[in-house]
């Protein structure tokens, strides 16, 4: 019975170890996979004609002749599109048109003035200039289709158009043609609504294919392009085609999503044909192909990471890790070193040791106050540093913060050097010192490796020491560690946190998060293999 | 009964001690020890765990320096210096008292590096010196033949026993004048203990060598003179000839017919 017992004890154990091993694992499985997938597509992904002049504009990347030939080539497509949305616009747009015709009227004006016209003349040009004007507005303001027609045929009169014949004011004519057939076919009485309609549609528009043609550039970066790439593009695409509204069907009832084409609002219109005929074109208006674009890692990136890489962050990254390791080593190993083969047991010592224990645990956040109160504040301006944050605070923090994990991990590698070998040296003629620095350290170095393995990882992910302290979201490269710099930990908070931006760019939030984590492997991957080299060096070959 | 004094020798006393004493805290394990130490002689001590000697052996070269908590009585004299004086120089003490350790102890580098310690610290940095230097101690240690292609080879890579030929060969390095030797052949199998006995009998001739055994039989083999040391006295002290066949002390022949320890 006991031996049953004893069995299934074991049977039982076994099983518990492998199933929290496949449970560790699928939990890895589970929050890499979906990360990695959703960040290798800010390097592998379909790039558009967009991308490729933005590319071209930012960093000079492809040739402005094939460019300007594809630009050609998707115009083409895009033409059809906004000829019928122009045109369309006329017909419905009053305010503007009387904005127009009105300019036009006053332009006229003044040129007469300056072509020095006759007295009696000028009244008789002038006052049929503005009867044409009046009548137009009319015609502009009126939504019964006879009074239209009544208006613009006095002002299609063929004497007008013999009297003013090549002057401003023959752009009246066409004006009034034009209007003419756009009214025959729109419903008059939802004029209004159409215009509020064809101002959202033309925004919807422009996040797919870029600004109109008869805009000015956008002052953003980011309002130049349209979408950069095709899965943005769907997204657009998707936005441009439904509505989507929330409705609350009857009382005390959860809202609900609903989708309705938007091709119904326009029903009946020139227009609505477009709604077929961008999904059927969209391949030909975007051009997509297929990229890799690995610049990624080395490009700088408009504001708000809208476009480009994020080369900066990983620069940032890069030097605050590797100086805040630089200060954090020696200084490690030397109070290791002291714990070990100096500190007697007394109560100093149990105080420091208790100390360094502790100072493992205190919250990042804490140590970013402290770095920004003590090395900000108050030790820079003393040693006759400007007291902003910089690269090197940063680095100074996030060696404290980290000092904890080298001391320990030393301390261990230290202390388990076999005395023999101390013995050995010290019965050979060296000093403490040169017993130390010959022996102790060396074979100490791969304990030692995993310390600084550890920190590197902490260090490098660390957001919360550097908020204050040295990291910025936006900025220059740092022209020295006297700067701020920007970081893969920090970018992908501010992403997070930022307004609508983490939204509009999913890839590059989670291309930087993945960046880090890759960053982080290799870091900890060249350290490893060092660890391996130097530890196989000290056994047999 | 400490007070045994062998007949005058003609021979340089290396080691006098003196009434020396040595304390680990409040206990005293080294009591009153008087013996001296002739040159170009191997003297074996010998003796029951627990007994002394090895902690008599450490202080000659001051390794009992590393435990905590100890301290001394007496006088210790090394080639007329007072190894305890403050006055000591312990590099210099330790350079001209080498010491072989029970378990073989190279260090975790090359053979080549491992015969290069001594001299480097001394401030040798001449590549080929380095290399005369470790030929010649390696040839006196006898095992020259066996590692001479290889010298770049990890000294863990190479047996117990040529790692002990390996670990005297480092203490050669240094030029001593004097070698302890701390149970030298503990952890060794026969073969190896022989042939670090066969090395011992070489190297006589140019050093004084001080021996711990728990090895009676080795005692007998290459010592030329032989202390018993037992619970922290001297209880006897004299050519080992005389020690094996005719002890004078009770213990001493005790101890050696195998009737205790």
């Amino acid at each position: 019975m006991r031996d049953y017992i004893r069995t299934v004890a074991d049977k039982s154990f076994s099983i518990m170890t492998i199933t929290a091993v496949v449970l560790i694992i699928l939990a890895l499985v589970g929050i890499l996979f979906p990360m990695i997938s959703k960040g290798s597509k800010a390097v592998f992904f379909t790039e558009t004609i967009e991308f490729r002049k933005m590319q071209f504009a930012k960093f000079g990347r492809g040739s402005k002749e094939e460019i300007e030939s594809q630009a050609k080539e998707s115009d083409e497509y895009r033409e059809v599109v906004y000829e019928k949305l122009t045109s369309f616009s006329r017909g419905i747009n009053s305010a503007k048109l009387i904005k127009s015709t009105r300019s036009i009227y006053r332009n006229y004006g003044k040129s007469l003035r300056y072509q020095g016209v006759e007295g009696s003349e000028y009244a008789n040009l002038r006052r049929n200039a503005k009867r044409l004007r009046d009548h137009l507005c009319d015609a502009f303001k009126a939504t019964d289709k006879e009074i239209i027609s009544k208006k613009i045929a006095e002002v299609l009169d063929v004497k007008y158009s013999q009297m003013f014949a090549g002057t401003q004011i023959e752009q009246y004519f066409t004006i009034a043609k034009e209007y003419l057939e756009a009214t025959e076919t729109i419903d008059l009485s939802r004029k209004d609504e159409y215009t509020k309609k064809l101002k959202e549609l033309r925004e919807l528009l422009h996040q797919l294919l870029g600004p109109n043609p008869d805009e000015k550039t956008p002052a953003l970066s980011m309002y130049r392009y349209g979408a950069t790439r095709m899965d943005m593009a769907n997204i657009a695409l998707d936005n441009f085609l439904w509505i989507e509204t929330w409705v609350q069907n009857g009382d005390r009832k959860s809202l609900m999503k609903v989708r309705t084409p938007r091709k119904e609002s326009f029903a009946g219109t020139p227009i609505e044909t477009i709604f077929d005929y961008i999904p059927q074109n969209l391949d030909k208006m975007l051009l997509p192909n297929k990229t890799i674009y690995w610049q990624y890692f080395i490009d700088d990136s408009t504001p708000g990471h809208y476009f480009g890489g994020i080369g900066p962050e990983i620069l940032g990254t890069l030097l605050i890790t590797a100086i805040s390791i630089l200060f954090a080593v020696p200084l490690g190993i030397i109070c290791a070193a002291y714990l070990v083969e100096c500190a007697k047991d007394n109560f100093i010592v149990r105080i420091i040791r208790i100390s360094i224990n502790t100072l493992a645990g205190v919250p990042s956040i804490v140590f970013g106050l402290f770095g920004l109160a003590f090395f900000v504040i108050y030790l820079f301006p003393i040693i006759g540093l400007e007291s902003k944050s910089c690269i090197l605070a940063a680095s100074l923090t996030l060696a404290i913060l980290t000092l904890p994990v080298v001391i320990r991990a030393s301390e261990e590698a230290i202390r388990s050097v076999p005395q023999r070998y101390k013995e050995a040296s010290l019965g050979l003629g060296a000093g403490k010192f040169s017993t130390f620095m010959r022996v102790t350290l060396p074979t100490a170095l791969p304990g030692i490796m995993t310390g600084i393995i550890l920190s590197i990882s902490r260090v490098a992910g660390e957001t919360a020491p550097i908020l204050f302290t040295g990291a910025v979201a936006l900025g220059p490269l740092p022209e020295s560690i006297l700067h701020p710099t920007r970081t893969l930990s920090y970018g992908s908070y501010d992403m997070a946190v930022g307004d609508r931006i983490s939204q509009m760019v999913p890839h590059n939030q989670y291309g930087m998060i993945v960046s880090l984590v890759l960053l982080i492997m290799l870091l900890n991957g060249i350290a490893i293999v060092l660890r391996t080299r130097i530890s196989k060096k000290l056994q047999q070959h | 009964m400490a007070n045994i004094k062998t007949k005058k020798q003609p021979k340089k006393i290396v080691i006098e001690s003196d009434n020396f004493s040595f304390y680990y805290g409040d206990k005293q394990a080294v009591k009153n020890i008087n013996l001296d130490v002739y040159d170009a002689t191997v003297t074996a001590i010998i003796g029951p765990s627990g007994c002394g000697k090895s902690t008599f052996l450490r202080s000659i070269n001051r390794m009992n320096d590393l435990i905590p908590n100890t301290k001394i009585d007496g006088n210790l004299k090394v080639n007329g210096h007072h190894v305890y004086s403050k006055k000591t120089n312990l590099m210099n003490l330790r350079r001209h008292v080498g010491m072989v350790f029970q378990r073989p102890n190279p260090f975790p580098k090359s053979i080549f590096d491992n015969i290069a310690y001594g001299p480097r610290l001394q401030g040798i940095k001449n590549r080929n010196k380095l290399y005369e230097i470790a030929e010649e101690s390696l040839k006196s240690a006898a095992i020259w033949d066996e590692v001479k292609d290889d010298l770049k080879k990890s000294a863990l890579a190479l047996s117990g026993g040529q790692q002990q030929r390996l670990c005297i060969a480092r203490a050669l390095a240094t030029k001593p004048d004097i070698l302890l030797m701390d149970e030298p052949c503990s952890a060794l199998d026969p073969v190896a203990t022989s042939k670090i006995e066969e090395l011992i009998s070489q190297l006589k001739d140019e050093y004084t060598i001080v021996i711990v055994t728990h090895n009676m039989q080795q005692a007998a083999r290459v010592s030329d003179r032989t202390a018993f040391f037992c619970m922290g006295d001297l209880i006897e002290y004299g050519k080992t000839g005389e020690i094996f066949s005719n002890p004078k002390q009770k213990e001493t022949e005790d101890y050696i017919t195998g009737r205790f320890g």
